[in-house]
């Protein structure tokens, strides 16, 4: 399985990222796969094995599944109402606009977020961190379809409102994330930095970002795994993605047309969190491997 | 207080091999502690020291070998019931978090199923007993407590139950140094009154002298390099790897197997301060001394006055004499005692009882005699050892060349 | 109409869904506490067993949850079940995961002196072990329920209960000039439900970790 190493995205797994009352337990539980997965990331040849069974399990299991529902849908009988839903290529579009829902919305989070946590861990703003991880606390008891329609509402039918409450709905736990990172770095690194005569802006780049690479990384991957799953609710506001086939299949009562969309939305999930997990692994600098 | 005490702990032939490790971590202990001994394993880390101990209520479980409490067999005992029956305290404390202090120490005495209200007066009893005002500590959480304090619950919590058995893993590891030579003060005295069978592991040679009535010194795998009286092992140590491990300066060393109880305490005019002054007056210019202790009110040692000092201070107490800084209890080491008669001027220490009141005065000259005297029985004694043992190599040697079973032989043969 | 007169008009609707919501919320989340911690205790002694079971409850939660609940659909029809399934799901994870990480964090030294006085593996788990872990479990029942607050709400399109079906009402209506007030209702009503199990979580949490170890 592949919820993967490092899992910092693990305060998130998922859906909704954990509250920040949370972020001790996920600590505690990084140090805890940290010292489950030891083998993983220890250069030990019998090691390589065990990873490589574990990476190529994912993909491996959803080319199977998928294979499965494409060869079963072709099976299916669909009546004209199924045909409507999925024909003219109207799978793919929902598909491409899935993606383009999540790649767009994740770009904002992250330009948003990791910049805003930044600056509100230096010393100028420092006063202004405990708001901002109440105000992302809170913001973690909105329901995500209520923020989207709200916005659908306020700024009419279309992607654009989807865009938009998917990036307000990820900004407040990546920027909890990225906060409660930076402010666990330990003070005595950054005060050797300044120690050695670091300038205010050195020590942020020749120190703190290196360090809080995997955090980004980590940031990038609860981003991604939040918005693939906020963007199925795209289709109540009119944004189109596989939240289309899911909701038309339920709304005819065509079983073949639902299981196709879950079936796709299930599997883009999955990849996607995969693919991030393998990105964190890969882009870990070398000397951190073993944090977060 | 009606307490169970000792009972002999017996182990044959006690071996650990830990699946898919080549060799042993133990490799057949013999080893016999008498009923009401307290016996310290001691040796390098990773000597196995600790796996001996923990066979012995069995929270490690002995590949081959047999353990025997009193007069049973507990090898094939279940664990549970067992352990039970044995006093348990580890590095620091192993108080459990959650529990208050008195909760924590009600813990084995309710599992065994003793009525509430005996629980609870055996709570106070045990946080007396260690030193710990029950009304103050009853109810409070290990983390409120000092390191010591913690560890004193600890041995409170182990002692709950009354076990005749009592199974001490590096208990004083984890405190400071002033503290931890409290805490072995408290143990001395605790024994003294209780007279548990105790095995105590630790890796520092000078606890270990201080508390055994004997040591086992252990090599890896827990090969007993020497099983003898501290002073057996000070003054004649069999090989490079014990004298290694006694280190330098055994002969101050030597100081801390002797107490200030042993010794000669003798008595010393005294006077409370609510007494008249005339009547200090009086003892002072009539008696044999030209000094006396003052007593505050609970009668501890408050102040030394000598003749003169009282005019001195034109008759006030409060100005008149010089405070008493250092005392001693009749448990302190000689080592300790001749360091508080150093540093004090007056050549003389109070020595306290338990409450800190006064019960006697040691001062330079007994001490030095009696350092004097020990050391050369000591080197009496160690001749004599030397050549009991010449004698009996010569037998074994002669024995072994006839071609005879030596007997026990092996290196636990020596218990 | 304003938002405030028609929370008046339909007041008891709303009570009725609002009962509803938090009601499926409490009762799944019992039985996600329950399964969750069974399985933490079951797991977590054994690298492999504990591993397994945190991934396969992380994969599921990376599921979004209206694909889970269209799988749910043909298996066992709409309306509660798939409902209670998906959010029953949902819930394990965080409290699976913090069960085992709480217990697998117990000072080693403290079970081995629970050990040494004398105490059996079931009172070791239940006296020492669970009580230990018990602030990270809760921690992880808290943030559990935060998430299926908002699950929920997405299961009222499988025709789940709660107040989903204020939301969805509003989107059916879209343009019309109740919808927003129906979304708001809906969505408002979660919130406040939200920050009221929250409360309630920091009150459990009050009378049931013990002094000795509160934060």
């Amino acid at each position: 399985m592949t919820s993967g190493p490092g899992g910092s995205g693990g305060a998130s797994g998922g859906r909704k990222v954990d509250g920040l009352a949370h972020l001790d337990d996920a600590d505690m539980a990084e140090r805890e796969t940290a010292a489950g997965e030891a083998p993983v990331r220890a250069p030990a040849p019998g090691a390589r094995r065990i990873s490589w069974q574990k990476w190529t399990f994912m993909p491996v299991f959803l080319v199977a599944a998928l294979l499965a529902t494409w060869l079963w849908f072709r099976g299916a009988r669909l009546d004209s109402i199924a045909h409507q839903a999925v024909d003219n290529g109207k799978v793919w579009l929902a598909l491409r606009q899935h993606i383009q829902l999540t790649a767009v919305s994740t770009f904002f989070v992250l330009i948003i977020a990791i910049p805003l946590g930044i600056a509100l861990t230096r010393a100028r703003l420092r006063r202004a961190t405990p708001v901002a991880m109440a105000v992302a606390n809170l913001g973690q008891a909105i329901p995500a379809l209520g923020l989207l329609v709200l916005l659908v509402i306020w700024l009419g039918i279309g992607a654009r409102s989807a865009i938009v409450g998917m990036v307000i709905y990820a900004v407040l736990p990546v920027l909890a994330n990225t906060i409660a990172g930076l402010r666990g770095i330990d003070p005595t690194l950054t005060e050797a930095a300044r120690g050695i005569g670091m300038s205010p802006t050195g020590v942020l780049r020749k120190v703190e970002l290196p360090l809080a690479v995997p955090l980004i990384l980590a940031g990038v991957r609860t981003a991604l795994v939040l918005n693939v799953g906020t963007a199925t609710l795209a289709t109540f506001g009119g944004g189109g993605g596989l939240g289309d086939l899911i909701s038309a299949g339920i709304i005819t009562q065509r079983m073949p047309v639902l299981i196709l969309g879950s079936v796709l939305t299930v599997a883009l999930a999955l990849l996607v969190e995969w693919l991030a997990s393998l990105a964190e692994l890969l882009l870990r600098p070398r000397g951190l491997e073993g944090t977060s | 207080m009606t307490a169970t005490s000792g009972a002999r702990i017996h182990l044959e032939n006690l071996t650990k091999i830990y699946p898919g490790s080549t060799g042993p971590a133990v490799d057949n202990v013999n080893l016999e502690v008498r009923a009401g001994e307290t016996v310290i394993f001691v040796g390098p880390s990773g000597c196995g020291k600790s796996t001996t101990l923990k066979m012995i209520n069995r929270l490690i479980e002995p590949t081959s070998g047999r353990i025997r409490i009193g007069d049973e067999d507990v090898t094939d005992m279940d664990p549970v019931r067992l352990r039970r029956k044995i006093g348990y305290a580890i590095q620091a404390s192993g108080l459990f978090p959650h529990m208050t202090v008195a909760q924590n120490i009600a813990l084995v005495p309710k599992m065994i199923g003793w009525s509430r209200a005996r629980v609870g007066s055996r709570v106070e009893e045990m946080l007396d007993l260690v030193g710990l005002d029950p009304g103050e500590f009853h109810g409070r959480y290990p983390r409120q407590l000092s390191g010591g304090q913690q560890q004193r619950v600890g041995v409170a919590r182990a002692l709950a139950a009354d076990p005749p058995v009592l199974l001490m893993d590096e208990p004083f590891g984890a405190v400071d140094p002033i503290t931890r030579d409290h805490l072995q003060d408290e143990l001395i005295r605790l024994q003294h009154e209780l007279h548990k069978t105790i095995c105590f592991v630790t890796h520092d040679f000078d606890e270990a002298i201080k508390l055994g009535d004997r040591i086992a010194v252990l090599r890896e795998r827990s090969h007993i390099a020497q099983f003898d009286t501290p002073e057996a092992i000070l003054t004649n140590p069999t090989d490079d790897f014990v004298s290694g491990f006694v280190g330098a300066g055994a002969a101050l060393k030597r100081l801390n197997l002797t107490r200030v109880r042993d010794v000669g305490v003798v008595d010393f005019p005294t006077a409370g301060v609510d007494d008249p002054l005339q009547d200090i007056f009086d003892t002072l210019r009539s008696g044999a001394t030209n000094e006396l202790l003052l007593l505050d009110r609970n009668r501890r040692p408050y102040k030394w006055l000598r003749r003169g000092d009282l005019s001195r201070a034109k008759g006030s107490l409060a100005r008149a004499g010089t405070l008493v800084t250092d005392t001693v209890t009749r448990d302190a080491t000689l080592r300790d005692a001749l360091e508080a008669v150093l540093t004090d001027n007056a050549g003389r220490v109070a020595v306290t009882g338990r409450r800190g009141e006064y019960t006697g005065v040691v001062d330079v000259e007994t001490l030095m005699n009696n350092v004097h005297e020990l050391l050369e029985a000591d080197r009496l004694e160690a001749l004599a050892h030397q050549h009991d043992l010449q004698e009996q190599r010569e037998r074994e040697t002669r024995l072994a060349q006839e071609g005879l079973d030596t007997g026990e032989g092996g290196p636990g043969g020596r218990a | 109409m304003s938002f405030w007169e028609y929370v008046g008009t339909r007041h008891a609707q709303l009570l009725t869904d609002t009962y509803q919501h938090a009601s499926v919320v409490f009762q799944c989340m019992v039985l996600a506490t329950v399964l969750g911690v069974l399985i933490g205790v079951v797991t977590y002694g054994s690298e492999w067993a504990g591993g397994l079971a945190t991934t396969s409850t992380a994969t599921v939660l990376t599921i979004p949850s209206l694909a889970l609940i269209g799988l749910l659909i043909p298996v066992v029809g709409l309306g509660v079940p798939p409902t209670v399934i998906a959010l029953t799901l949902y819930g394990l994870l965080p409290v699976v995961r913090n069960a085992i990480v709480g217990l697998r964090g117990v000072d080693p030294a403290l079970v081995d002196a629970a050990k040494g006085i004398g105490m059996s593996r079931t009172a070791r788990l239940v006296r020492v072990e669970l009580p230990l872990a018990w602030p990270p479990i809760l921690t992880g029942i808290r943030v559990a329920t935060q998430m299926l607050m908002g699950i929920a709400a997405i299961a009222a399109f499988a025709s789940g209960p709660g107040l989903g079906n204020e939301i969805f009402r509003g989107i059916a209506s879209l343009g019309s000039a109740n919808s927003l007030n129906q979304v708001l209702a809906g969505t408002v009503g979660i919130v406040i439900l939200a920050l009221l199990f929250d409360a309630a979580y920091v009150l459990i949490g009050r009378l049931t970790i013990s002094r000795g170890i509160r934060a």
